[in-house]
């Protein structure tokens, strides 16, 4: 299965887009607290276009899920100045500061985050989980 | 996301509800400031009607447990659902802050007489 969603780059898509994304991931037989962590590894990904690659100003989001029996692969695509969150090196936990956490998470929760780069402008990030056992054949 | 203020004592309680996101964490970062701005000794978080958190959620309690140790004030989060307390686990932040099960023990860790 495949669903596409076309979103403007502001922080009020996020909800909106997380219940869409809670809703295929029940759909697709994920377990309720891994569907919670991927739904959190989306949001991330998609808090970092609006921070770092649009810096607030307004732009569009493109997210493609994609769905099947093994895995899930969400693909995030934007117009904005170029952000590389595989470049981002771990940070040290526990942080006593605040902020730095989003690209961890992402990191911990999906088994691959790989980043296409897009030519002169834009960004493509692949997020990828494959199943386990349990949660295949649901 | 709701966030509702109340006293029990010299304890600042803020009563969450909702999702605690990039959008909403301003509001809640905006009501932690102002108790920490005037110094509140003791400030007590229910979490329990808190359904989602991402790091926004996480930076901002970070950043008012960060600004209360300075004054000797304490930070005391309570109730966090599943979803929640799992994310201070990626974070590993689980050990850093003060978490109560509940929110009456949340109360009683600061002091409030039961």
């Amino acid at each position: 299965m495949e669903k596409r969603f076309e979103l403007t780059a502001s922080s009020e898509v996020l909800s909106p887009f997380r219940k869409e994304l809670r809703q295929i991931l029940n759909q697709a037989g994920w377990e309720k607290k891994t569907a919670e962590e991927i739904l959190l590894a989306a949001d991330e990904a998609l808090t970092n276009i609006i921070r770092h690659a649009y810096e607030g100003k307004p732009g569009t989001m493109t997210v493609s899920v994609l769905t099947d029996e093994e895995k899930i692969e969400i693909v995030l695509e934007d117009r904005g100045k170029k952000f590389d969150p595989t470049r981002v090196p771990s940070p040290e936990l526990p942080r006593h500061q605040p902020g730095g956490l989003g690209i961890h998470f992402i990191r911990t929760i999906m088994d691959q985050m790989i980043y296409d780069d897009q030519g002169p402008a834009g960004n493509r990030l692949r997020l990828i989980k494959h199943k386990k056992k349990s949660e295949k054949g649901r | 996301m709701k966030i509702r203020s109340a006293n029990q004592g010299d304890i600042q309680t803020l009563e969450l509800s909702g999702e605690l996101d990039y959008h909403s964490s301003p509001e809640l970062r905006e009501k932690l400031t102002e108790l920490t701005a005037k110094q509140a000794p003791k400030i007590l978080v229910d979490l329990g009607g808190v359904e989602y958190m991402d790091s926004s959620g996480i930076a901002t309690f970070v950043e008012a447990f960060q600004k209360a140790k300075r004054y000797q004030g304490r930070l005391v989060l309570a109730a966090l659902t599943t979803t929640v307390r799992g994310v201070f686990e990626i974070a590993k932040l689980d050990s850093i802050f003060e978490i109560a099960p509940t929110v009456a023990e949340g109360a009683e860790r600061l002091g409030a007489k039961v």
